[in-house]
């Protein structure tokens, strides 16, 4: 036991591989942001359909959020990585491939396209229809009224919600590692196999996460809250 | 039989009630009025141990609730426990009535009698059914608390109250959270109790209840007792200016 | 059609092996959770000398992803408690102590969500704390997170599907392992991600129903409306 709690404290293992650690969670990050900036435009979209006139578009919306959002991010990956290639090579008479990062960053876009299309939804039913005939009264078109006073207003209601599923997101990046991206997880992995040390490089990745999202989220809430007092 | 003797209660910087002390006697219906902040709730809640009076004492019986009789000075603080059990002898009702929501009206009415008292639950339950058949609701027996109006509410909190058999009711305020027409109801069960020979101590803005019902009433201002009387006399006489103003802007309102 | 009876159908034996095993892991994990979480969120309320102690617990539970938190418990803990001892048990705790920090949050929301009235009734009955936590505070407490504990359930099965990476053998391990025998993945993986959808859709659907239900009924949930 003390052996253990000596080894876990040494973080020479962690410093030793500092550069291709730090490039691993450089990895996560950016399939982060790409994963996040597919799910915001996608989730918008299924939100639009959502709240549409026409009801078509709605049950499309609505199966859309159904699917996703109720679909293990391991297991969309999966998908994304081995299936979605072949459907679409049948479908074009071509050879298609994805490569991991690509599917990994379109996998988690689309499972978290759905939390963010519920909750842009609920940001939208929650703009007070007073606000849409005022716009209408000064002879705003729809269109107008949503990007002009909906989404505005969305935008910023949905910001606390927003950051939990921003948070989530991030941590699923780490998913990725199992199709063999290169983020800090895999790396870790690597290293752990031919060092034979999992304790301290595992425990270090585990509070390198920990204090990432620890802090990032502290600071993202923390901001969000004084724009939002700023608003209201 | 309840004996208040210079209770003082501070929060903080803010002194709440300035020495109060009064008895009341078994039977008399005492009534409690004055402005918001005259410390009127804070009293009731502290004759009850819900709030514990920062010095002074009040007795049940002849029992300290607050402090062992055991004659030891100082005097020793009452665990609580002990002040758990002299306090069924004290039903209150609030004005937020505090049904709990996961229980049949029938499980709120038993649940004190089973749980506390240790009683049988075919005993708890004969006492349950008179009590709820003295607020008359005996029919909403089990239904739960999210499908009553305010006023029903309100009367199976009494009962819940009646059923631990308490020596004396005390009522917070026990209409002042329902619609005007509700309130109805709820007064014409307290009279019933008041009728009956229930002793009670009530905190109420319902001037007719106060003037028809109590024995007795006194007017609080500011942590003080300002008038103390008979009902008749209070409403008929009042002494001081405060209690003239207050009863006109109230009666006639 | 072939393809699904080939790849599908025929394997029926060994998915359904594999399903009983996600069955297994969610349902001792998920009790595990709720049992865990509520001792947390007991420490960090009322247990003042170990309350820094469990906070830091479970912001690490909630903050750590899980397949870290997997591979943390599965390599780690052996290491340094001498146990988890088998895969499965390393999977069940992973996804137990995940969960548990989330789930010490939500009790404690429902705890704090209670009025101070509820209490003042029963000790004006005469009622001790301990008689009020249990009779009064931990039903209503256990009926208003319904809905989340539910939804609690469906992450753990969410993430139950990363236990292949340690070789326990859930519905993934068993469609993977179809996949690397037949190499078409199209069918196999698709079921799988079908069967998983299609389970947590209906699991949040009854925790939806379920909410109204408490809405209703009890008027708890969003407002108590007294």
């Amino acid at each position: 036991m003390s052996d253990s709690l000596r080894e876990i404290l040494d973080i020479g293992v962690f410093w030793e591989f500092r550069n291709i650690l730090l490039r691993g969670l450089l990895v996560n990050f950016l399939v982060f942001f790409g994963a996040a900036a597919v799910a915001l435009g996608v989730g918008l979209g299924a939100a639009l359909l959502r709240v549409s006139r026409f009801r078509v578009l709605r049950a499309v919306g609505t199966v859309h959020v159904e699917i996703f959002r109720n679909a293990p991010d391991y297991v969309m990956i999966v998908w994304v990585h081995f299936v979605l290639p072949l459907l679409i090579g049948t479908l074009l008479h071509t050879r298609f491939e994805l490569n991991p990062f690509a599917s990994g960053v379109l996998a988690l876009g689309l499972v978290y396209s759905g939390y963010f299309a519920e909750t842009f939804r609920t940001g939208i039913e929650a703009v007070p229809s007073g606000h849409l005939e005022a716009g209408r009264s000064l002879g705003m078109g729809e269109t107008l009224l949503m990007w002009r006073i909906v989404l505005p207003q969305v935008v910023r209601r949905m910001l606390p919600e927003s950051i939990n599923i921003f948070i989530s997101l991030f941590k699923a990046t780490t998913i990725v590692s199992l199709i063999a991206v290169p983020d800090l997880m895999y790396n870790v992995s690597m290293i752990t196999q031919q060092e034979m040390r999992p304790l301290p490089l595992y425990t270090g990745a585990a509070l390198v996460y920990f204090a990432i999202v620890l802090v990032a989220g502290s600071a993202l809430r923390a901001v969000a809250e004084r724009w939002r007092a700023k608003i209201t | 039989m309840i004996r208040v003797v210079d209770v003082h209660k501070r929060f903080g910087t803010l002194d709440v009630l300035k020495g109060v002390s009064f008895d009341v006697h078994r039977g008399n219906v005492l009534s409690m009025i004055g402005a918001s902040g005259s410390g009127k709730s804070t009293l009731l809640r502290c004759i009850n141990y819900l709030e514990t009076p920062t010095s002074g004492d009040i007795f049940i019986d002849g029992e300290s609730i607050g402090y062992r009789g055991d004659g030891s000075r100082p005097r020793r603080p009452r665990p609580l426990a002990e002040i758990n059990r002299i306090r069924r002898d004290l039903g209150i009702v609030f004005q937020q009535f505090n049904l709990w929501p996961h229980m049949t009206v029938l499980g709120n009415v038993v649940e004190a009698p089973i749980r506390v008292r240790g009683m049988s639950r075919k005993e708890a339950e004969a006492i349950a059914e008179a009590c709820l058949r003295r607020v008359r609701l005996l029919e909403k027996a089990h239904e739960y608390p999210a499908r009553l109006s305010g006023g029903q509410q309100q009367r199976v909190a009494i009962a819940r109250a009646l059923a631990m058999q308490p020596k004396v009711m005390l009522f917070d305020e026990a209409t002042s959270s329902l619609d005007p027409e509700l309130t109805d109801e709820v007064l014409a069960v307290m009279r019933d109790l008041a009728n009956d020979g229930t002793t009670m101590i009530v905190v109420t803005h319902e001037m007719a209840f106060a003037r028809d019902v109590s024995d007795r009433v006194m007017f609080l201002h500011n942590g003080l007792v300002e008038e103390d009387g008979p009902a008749a006399q209070i409403f008929g006489a009042p002494k001081s200016e405060r209690l003239r103003q207050f009863i006109s802007k109230h009666v006639h309102a | 059609m072939n393809n699904w009876d080939r790849l599908v159908w025929n394997q029926r034996e060994a998915l359904l092996a594999g399903l009983q095993v996600t069955i297994e892991v969610c349902l001792i994990s998920f009790a595990a959770a709720i049992v865990g979480g509520m001792v947390l969120c007991l420490l960090r309320m009322y247990v003042k000398p170990v309350r820094p102690i469990a906070i830091v617990l479970i912001e690490f539970f909630r903050a750590t992803p899980i397949l870290v938190q997997l591979l943390w418990v599965n390599y780690v803990w052996p290491e340094l408690f001498g146990w988890p001892n088998t895969f499965f048990a390393a999977a069940c705790t992973a996804l137990a102590v995940q969960s548990s920090g989330y789930l010490a949050e939500t009790f404690r929301a429902g705890i704090e969500a209670i009025p101070k009235g509820q209490r003042e009734a029963a000790y004006s009955v005469g009622m001790s704390p301990a008689l009020t936590f249990r009779r009064i505070v931990l039903p209503q407490v256990l009926l208003s997170s319904a809905p989340s504990i539910i939804n609690q359930f469906t992450v753990i099965v969410k993430s139950s599907t990363l236990v292949s990476v340690i070789t326990v053998q859930d519905l993934m391990f068993q469609s993977q392992k179809i996949v690397n025998i037949a190499y078409e993945p199209i069918e196999i993986l698709t079921a799988t991600a079908a069967m998983y959808i299609g389970f947590i859709f209906i699991v949040s659907m009854a925790g939806k129903l379920l909410a109204d239900r408490l809405r209703r009924s009890y008027g708890i949930g969003s407002r108590l409306p007294t």
